[in-house]
């Protein structure tokens, strides 16, 4: 068994949609009534991702030691510097969780992948080159909410209401480093 | 949480556990697992660790498991010959289990040719050559196993007597109406035959004629009734009841289960079992419950986990695989 910790309800859908593309294209193996809300553990948000002393935690590190799980990956936002907080921006983000990997102290594989700002963002790089972006961005401008919400959930919800399935064209390169971490973690997985 | 429950266990040398332990147990544990994990071992493990109190409570839940599943009867085998017994207690050879409660020993012995049975419990530990052995069984009325195959017609009776005892046959009728609207009233009819009465036909009909979920319902029903301040072991718990029945049976065993105060230890493969277990505990309130988890670990040893209430909620609620690994 594998484990994916999240932040929030938003990234485990993300994450479920990258699998389920990646079973799609048959880069990864898994039966087709796999339950992907199982491998999936939503921390509630970021300081509680890198919070080693987290409830959570402390069953999983039991689930370790009874051989129940066998490797883990870590997604997360590394957020915006300017904001406050110790563990925002790429730097402090890995520095953030290399402490808590200490702390953890997983006799297992552990891996990471850090969104460049945040999910949103992300999501919302990979449609940039499509035609219609520039109106999103319009948009946002118009109703004057960047400096509200400038971490692009205005746009990145709009977007998902907006597009039937496949919202995001995984094809993208922007999408491989973060499925190359999620084909290593179920590699040989049983 | 009581006193009298088991709350921690080491079981060495006993069936699939070499070297096992457990600890964290709750007013009801529900557990899970893959075939062959040692889920009913386990709680045959349990029963014997606070059966025994004395040899010849030792030497009736000693023999028991095995006489279950030998046999398909457990209370109308309790005149087995000696050398069935001699036997059965040959098959139980090596046990050993240190609980919260309890700390019980049990093991043959050879020296030069002469058998001993070693029995250790309570701090007292007894040597006794087979051959003067006298095979003497008493049992132990508040503590009930309900192995997968059901009580029989006489296991139902001695349980029915303690709901009769304490007035609860109105609860009984009302639970067992709301299992199934047709039937009602329970009742041993001509002193032997439990009997359920069906509303349509206006007739008793004997219990075994219904479908076997009725009758396990009703023996969970009446052994909670029996058990009180003692122990309720009951193998694949969801035998023979529909998933639409879960929510009411897990309601009834955590309601009965703190009233009478009955630690109960139960098994199931299912799914919806267990998500039942969550959502009703989740429901009542009740934090005195248990999840314990059994797997094998990469060196095929046999490991548990228990999950409190917390974590067990959340996990479900997580949709997070349960049932072993």
């Amino acid at each position: 068994m594998v484990r994916v910790f999240v932040e929030g309800a938003d990234d485990e859908k993300f994450i479920i949609k990258i699998i389920q593309d990646l079973i799609k294209i048959n880069a990864l193996l898994l039966p087709k009534k796999t339950n992907f809300k199982s491998y999936i553990n939503i921390m509630g948000n970021k300081m509680k991702l890198l919070d080693a002393s987290q409830s959570k935690y402390k069953q999983v590190t039991e689930e370790i030691s009874l051989g129940e799980i066998k490797k883990v990956l870590f997604i997360f936002d590394c957020d915006f510097e300017k904001d406050d907080n110790n563990c925002n921006g790429l730097q402090a983000s890995q520095k953030c969780f290399y402490d808590l990997k200490e702390r953890l102290d997983w006799s297992i594989p552990i891996d990471f992948y850090i969104f460049d700002k945040n999910l949103d963002y992300f999501l919302v790089n990979t449609i940039k080159d499509k035609e219609c972006y520039e109106h999103f961005d319009n948009l946002v401008e118009c109703l004057e909410v960047e400096n509200l919400r400038p971490n692009k959930k205005p746009i990145a919800n709009l977007y998902r209401d907006l597009y039937p399935y496949p919202q995001f064209d995984f094809k993208d390169d922007r999408f491989n480093p973060i499925k190359q971490k999620l084909l290593n973690l179920f590699k040989e997985q049983k | 949480m009581s006193d009298h429950f088991i709350k921690n266990i080491e079981i060495k040398n006993f069936k699939c556990f070499e070297n096992f332990k457990a600890e964290g147990f709750g007013r009801v544990n529900l557990i899970g697992g893959k075939n062959n994990v040692g889920k009913t071992a386990f709680m045959e493990a349990c029963a014997i660790n606070i059966y025994s109190i004395d040899i010849s409570k030792m030497t009736d839940v000693l023999g028991s498991p095995k006489l279950a599943r030998e046999f398909l009867e457990i209370g109308s085998r309790v005149g087995a010959s000696k050398e069935e017994m001699q036997s059965f207690l040959e098959l139980a050879n090596h046990y050993s289990a240190i609980s919260n409660i309890n700390d019980v020993e049990y093991n043959i012995m050879d020296s030069d040719g002469i058998k001993e049975y070693n029995f250790q419990y309570k701090n007292k530990n007894f040597k006794v050559n087979i051959n003067d052995f006298s095979f003497e069984r008493t049992k132990q009325n508040n503590i009930k196993f309900i192995t997968k195959l059901g009580f029989t017609k006489l296991q139902l009776k001695q349980v029915f007597i303690s709901v009769q005892k304490k007035d609860k046959e109105e609860i009984l009728y009302s639970y067992i109406n709301e299992f199934d609207s047709n039937v009602t009233n329970f009742k041993i009819i001509g002193g032997d035959e439990p009997s359920a009465k069906v509303i349509d036909r206006d007739i008793y009909q004997e219990i075994n004629e219904f479908g076997d979920g009725l009758k396990h319902y009703i023996s969970i029903i009446c052994s909670l009734y029996a058990c009180e301040n003692g122990y309720l072991f009951i193998d694949e718990i969801d035998n023979g009841i529909h998933y639409t029945q879960l929510d009411r049976l897990w309601k009834i065993i955590l309601t009965i289960s703190k009233d009478q105060n009955v630690q109960v230890f139960a098994t199931t493969h299912s799914k919806e079992c267990i998500e039942s277990y969550a959502r009703v505990a989740k429901g009542l309130e009740d934090d005195e419950i248990t999840f314990f988890k059994l797997g094998k670990n990469q060196e095929g040893e046999i490991k548990g986990m228990v999950y409190p209430y917390d974590w067990f909620v959340d996990s479900i609620e997580q949709e997070q695989e349960m049932r072993g690994w």
